[in-house]
């Protein structure tokens, strides 16, 4: 298994895939994070000269459940809110860049017709499939911890000029952080399976592109719609059930949609949509005929 | 049963509308070389496949050595293959494409440049696989079904898109190394090239096993209809002559004589009683591609 993964990894530095990604996703994650830089500028500077902080949790207190606090409870919001946006930044593109590489850790293998030769060398289908599946979730760990490096040197620079702490101490920082780690592995995975659906490179790739994109945007009008027209709250709550609401949901501080649930349940999805897709990737790798 | 043999039995597969392979068996020594002939759709990449454990059989076994392909501890190590389809990422080098077969096998980097040399590729090793003609990209086929150096090699239509110097090169490796004692299974529709290289054959259409074994004793079996071609400056002498032995006599078109029905040394016999002087006397046995025709007759068509 460690010599599949290797050899998988030996895959994706022997072409140029994995720097052309890497220099975009770096490019914009620098565009993220300047992004999220001006945004968190412009809203400690309000909060700090006695503004409220928004967005305000859907019971209009903090998320302890305590009495509406001051001004000095307000700003700690902020700047928790500032930093986890700011030291997640990029994520939006990071996780369309590893579903991509994930997905073409898979279809490379038909567009090249290098499956054959593939499962020649490797007859046991699911140790193939198993080591895409880790190795895809590697790549997604590099592209995390470069995006990471970014992000993290913009923030700290950010909050020392400005006067305040980094923020990493704050648990719910750190945690988006690492859950942005978990994500971008997640995604990987989801990207594998995706191109054990999709065999054809093209199709596989606007496919997941295009649901990413352009579907999370039809579902979010979608759920809102059916929420608005029935008066019922709860379906806005299943609107996490959409991989990218529920990696966006399992990184943020507060709450991403008016009703949004807790970060856990965000990852708990998010985890499900893996398993789900790695357990289907498998079994369809196992019995699929190689031509 | 020997340690490279092949044996496929009862192999079927059954897509939608076809039946690629109906209920095939066949054998496969060691030490020869076996040429897997057929007409265009008759079956033989699909057996292979099946073989290779590429594609699920419907129903039926094929083993190597008496074991499945998908249960070799060390495939690579055990047979070596080329298929039609055998690729390699466009961008990637050739030495590149052999070293992640490698690390997957546990196969030392080095193996790659062996190969590579033994192919005579050495020279294309760092070029991107987009740039290598089709001669070059079965080179490289080749030199990664070597890398394990295996004792069986299963190899689908490797002459194709080989110059003649090619072919004559892939000729040779295979004879050699069948001489080794490998098994080699390789399937072609070059008749004439399987007829200067294939010890045994095995001949299929529409799925199923029309012929198999040692070549000669296939050719010679299909040679009834066989004809000796005669030349002589005296030809009605000699055509009454052997009309006396029950032999019948036809012209052809180069002004020579065809015999058929007697074999070639009662030919001369009978020219020699006759006192008639001879400038040719051939026996004309059948090739492989009459008796390939001759076999596959009506069973070409497309399915």
């Amino acid at each position: 298994m460690i010599r599949l993964v290797h050899a998988e990894l030996l895959k994706i530095r022997t072409t140029k895939t994995w720097w052309i990604f890497g220099i975009c996703l770096f490019v914009f994650t620098a565009l993220a994070a300047t992004f999220w830089l001006f945004l968190a500028n412009d809203t400690i500077n309000s909060v700090a000269s006695g503004g409220s902080f928004l967005p305000p949790t859907s019971d209009g207190g903090p998320p302890d459940g305590g009495p509406p606090a001051g001004g000095s409870h307000e700003l700690d919001r902020a700047l928790v809110f500032a930093a986890a946006n700011i030291y997640t930044a990029g994520q939006y593109f990071g996780l369309l860049f590893v579903m991509v590489l994930g997905t073409l850790l898979v279809t490379n293998e038909y567009y090249h017709q290098t499956a054959t030769a593939t499962f020649l060398t490797t007859p046991r289908r699911t140790s193939v499939i198993g080591a895409k599946l880790i190795t895809a979730m590697i790549a997604a760990a590099v592209f995390w911890l470069s995006t990471t490096a970014v992000s993290l040197t913009a923030g700290a620079i950010f909050f020392s000029a400005k006067g305040y702490d980094t923020q990493l101490g704050e648990w719910p920082v750190t945690r988006a952080l690492l859950l942005n780690g978990l994500a971008y592995a997640l995604w990987g995975v989801l990207g594998v399976g995706l191109g054990v659906l999709i065999r054809n490179q093209i199709g596989a790739v606007i496919t997941g592109a295009a649901s990413y994109i352009i579907g999370t945007q039809i579902v979010q009008g979608i759920v809102f719609a059916i929420g608005l027209v029935l008066h019922e709250d709860w379906i806005f709550k299943t609107l996490v059930a959409w991989p990218a609401v529920a990696s966006n949901v399992m990184v943020s501080t507060e709450q991403v949609y008016p009703g949004s649930p807790a970060w856990w349940v965000g990852a708990l999805v998010l985890v499900g949509h893996a398993v789900l897709f790695g357990t289907v990737g498998t079994a369809i790798m196992r019995r699929r005929d190689i031509a | 049963m020997t340690e490279g043999q092949i044996v496929v039995e009862g192999l079927t597969k059954q897509y939608k509308q076809l039946r690629a392979v109906d209920d095939l068996s066949f054998t496969v020594e060691g030490g020869r070389v076996t040429g897997f002939l057929g007409p265009n759709g008759a079956g033989k990449t699909t057996t292979l496949r099946m073989l290779l454990n590429l594609v699920t059989p419907t129903a039926g076994t094929a083993t190597i050595g008496g074991h499945r392909y998908a249960d070799l501890s060390d495939p690579l190590r055990t047979v070596g293959a080329i298929l039609e389809a055998s690729s390699a990422h466009r961008a990637r080098t050739g030495r590149n494409h052999l070293r992640v077969i490698c690390e997957v096998a546990g196969l030392p980097a080095r193996r790659a440049d062996e190969v590579l040399e033994l192919v005579g590729l050495t020279p294309a090793a760092k070029r991107k696989f987009k740039g290598y003609s089709l001669g070059m990209r079965q080179r490289l086929g080749i030199a990664a079904a070597l890398l394990g150096n295996p004792r069986v090699l299963v190899l689908d239509e490797p002459a194709n898109g080989l110059d003649p110097e090619g072919i004559r090169w892939m000729r040779d490796l295979l004879r050699g190394l069948a001489a080794q004692g490998r098994t080699i299974l390789v399937s072609s529709h070059l008749l004439s090239e399987m007829e200067q290289l294939a010890d045994d054959v095995v001949i299929i259409a529409s799925g199923q096993l029309v012929v198999q074994g040692p070549l000669d004793q296939v050719l010679t079996s299909m040679s009834s209809g066989a004809q000796v071609r005669v030349r002589t400056p005296e030809p009605a002498k000699l055509a009454a002559a052997l009309a006396e032995l029950g032999a019948s006599v036809s012209p052809s078109s180069d002004g020579a004589m065809l015999v058929a029905g007697v074999e070639a040394p009662a030919v001369g016999a009978a020219a020699l009683r006759a006192g008639v002087e001879l400038h040719e006397l051939v026996a004309e046995k059948a090739d492989l591609e009459d008796v390939f025709l001759q076999l596959t007759q009506g069973r070409a068509a497309i399915r």
